[in-house]
């Protein structure tokens, strides 16, 4: 039962740096970010390559994003995806995630797809949409949060994380999409002939004519969107900070712990 | 389409979620601007008492039941709220919780709506919505302005507003039938796992020292052990840490692991994710330790070091053994 897996990767700022706000004030400065592929979505690249390994097929990832990406794609080519294939989207903000998720799945429609993964949320927003928005694009079934997957003959067991610990087991008819969710799995690292090897797959370009749209904005919904502001958030309150080198401010947090009653004796 | 505001109730087992009642208020500021009313759509089987219960706080529900309902299933939802909504409603609003920001993407894709997902806050002005959101690990905040014909569908991150109480008068529970073609939904609920605990529970102690990736590898895990020690506490992580099973899940604190309120909490190497402060935030005293001074857990700790906590803790415990 082999199954083509495609799995959408996103190209995300590493979320811990330290951000500034662009001249326009309307995006983050992106002349000196350093780009990796997000966290959730190395999970659901494993999973992907985990599943082709036992039950044969393909795995395909997929991404909308500038040129850079192209670094990612091949990454996930040295870690076990057999193609890549880029949306030549070069917004570097991608705000609409109705207009990326739109355009995923008029390409993934395009290509056959037992299975579609990606992570459950992107490290730079956070929005948890992009899965399920592509899910209801290609009006097939999906699930998010997903931290176990099991394939059947005809469909997929999985366990989604709820809050608190808890779990829901659900199965779903394929083809189906799962959002993955961190910790499913252990991460490989590419082996250095994989990495020489990645470096001279092709990688697959995809423009909107490609799908049908004379430009990207052909993708977007029936709405007008626009970045009013974005500034460093307003501080709710701040932790009071203890000032000095290392043995002064040991010294005065044991202080502060002995005055609350925290140290005994 | 109608000026209402509609909130999909969240419930599981008998019990409703506090994020209903956080919608119910963000719902009755917006609809004040809308000229509609906020709404409760509550879907479920057998869920009549819990209608009583979220009327009680003075909104009215829509209430659907159906066997396809007994559990939350984003198809089941989905075909169920496009028949209870024939006249959409100007916004519909859901949690950003594993139930609402499942649903709430899928539901734009159907029907064809703008969505903003994970807000802090939310407001119309004249006809648009403002959508105020945190992103890149909650040090940007944006603004987005959003302007359609269609029904606004937006995610409302949990604790972001202060939920509706008890009200005077009840509001009125309105029964609507719905159909549901269940060969249609593509998902099937079986069932609920709960972690079997074998393990200390950290929600019972009175200090918790919690271990970040600031420790940078697992063999540095008995610093964060001996300062517990120290205090009497238990040790505690953040998800990085369960997920690279550095300490059993748990020991996690946060919205998909354990919320704890202890007495002390002392946050070691941790950034402070949106997901992992739903978890300590009420806690009585929060300290911080953390390189990056402008990392997001400074924000909700009463006092802050910014320092290497492989070397602060370790000179912490000195410091207390040789009182």
């Amino acid at each position: 039962m082999p199954l083509d897996v495609v799995v959408c990767l996103k190209q995300v700022p590493n979320p811990d740096l330290q951000f500034q706000v662009a001249a326009d004030g309307k995006d983050i400065r992106r002349d000196a970010l350093n780009y990796k592929t997000n966290g959730a979505d190395e999970y659901a690249l494993e999973e992907a390559v985990r599943l082709k390994e036992k039950f044969g097929g393909k795995v395909t990832a997929l991404t909308a994003g500038p040129k850079r990406a192209e670094q990612m794609l091949r990454e996930a080519m040295a870690k076990g995806a057999d193609a890549a294939v880029r949306l030549a989207f070069d917004d570097p903000a991608a705000v609409d995630d109705y207009q990326v998720a739109n355009m995923i799945a008029a390409a993934i429609a395009k290509r056959p797809h037992d299975l579609v993964l990606t992570g459950v949320q992107s490290d730079d927003y956070g929005y948890s949409a992009t899965g399920p928005l592509v899910a209801g694009f290609l009006k097939i079934p999906h699930a998010s949060v997903v931290t176990r997957v099991e394939v059947s003959e005809k469909g997929l067991k999985v366990w989604r994380e709820l809050e608190g610990g808890d779990q829901e087991v659900v199965s779903l008819a394929r083809p189906a999409l799962l959002t993955i969710q961190f910790g499913i799995n252990q991460p490989r690292y590419a082996p250095l002939p994989a990495i020489m090897k990645a470096s001279r797959q092709p990688i697959e370009e995809v423009k909107p004519t490609d799908l049908g749209q004379s430009t990207w904005d052909g993708f977007r919904g029936p709405y007008t969107l626009a970045v009013r502001k974005v500034s460093p958030p307003a501080a709710k309150g701040h932790a009071e900070m203890i000032p000095g080198n290392v043995a002064d401010q040991a010294k005065a947090v044991a202080q502060l712990l002995r005055e609350k009653g925290f140290v005994r004796g | 389409m109608g000026a209402n505001v509609v909130a999909v109730a969240e419930h599981r087992e008998g019990k409703i979620a506090g994020v209903t009642y956080e919608l119910v208020a963000k719902g009755r500021e917006l609809a004040a601007k809308t000229g509609g009313a906020v709404q409760v759509a509550l879907l479920g089987k057998g869920v009549s008492g819990l209608a009583g219960e979220v009327a009680s706080r003075g909104v009215e529900v829509l209430l659907a039941e159906h066997d396809a309902l007994a559990a939350y299933t984003a198809g089941g939802y989905a075909q169920a709220l496009a028949a209870m909504l024939r006249s959409p409603p100007k916004i519909l609003l859901a949690g950003h919780t594993s139930q609402g920001f499942d649903l709430a993407p899928r539901l734009a894709a159907e029907w064809t709506a703008p969505i903003v997902a994970n807000c802090v806050d939310l407001a119309m002005e004249d006809g648009t919505l403002i959508a105020s959101r945190k992103i890149l690990n909650d040090k940007m905040a944006v603004e987005l302005a959003v302007t359609s014909e269609r029904p606004y569908i937006a995610t409302l991150r949990p604790g972001s507003v202060k939920p509706v109480g008890p009200a005077g008068a009840p509001g009125k529970v309105t029964p609507v039938s719905v159909l549901i073609d269940p060969a249609k939904n593509g998902r099937t609920f079986h069932g609920y796992e709960r972690p079997e605990v074998q393990d200390i529970d950290i929600a019972a102690a009175d200090v918790v020292v919690s271990a970040g990736r600031g420790i940078q590898k697992k063999e540095n895990l008995p610093v964060i052990e001996g300062l517990a020690k120290a205090l009497g506490g238990v040790v505690g992580a953040s998800r990085p840490l369960t997920d690279m099973d550095w300490l059993p899940k748990t020991r996690q604190v946060g919205q998909s692991g354990k919320t704890v309120r202890p007495k002390l909490y002392i946050a070691c190497g941790i950034s402070g994710a949106m997901q992992h402060i739903a978890g300590m935030k009420d806690a009585g005293l929060i300290i911080a330790i953390n390189t990056d001074p402008s990392a997001p857990i400074f924000e909700v700790a009463h006092y802050g070091v910014v320092a290497n906590v492989l070397e602060f803790v370790p000179a912490l415990v000195k410091e207390l053994k040789s009182g």
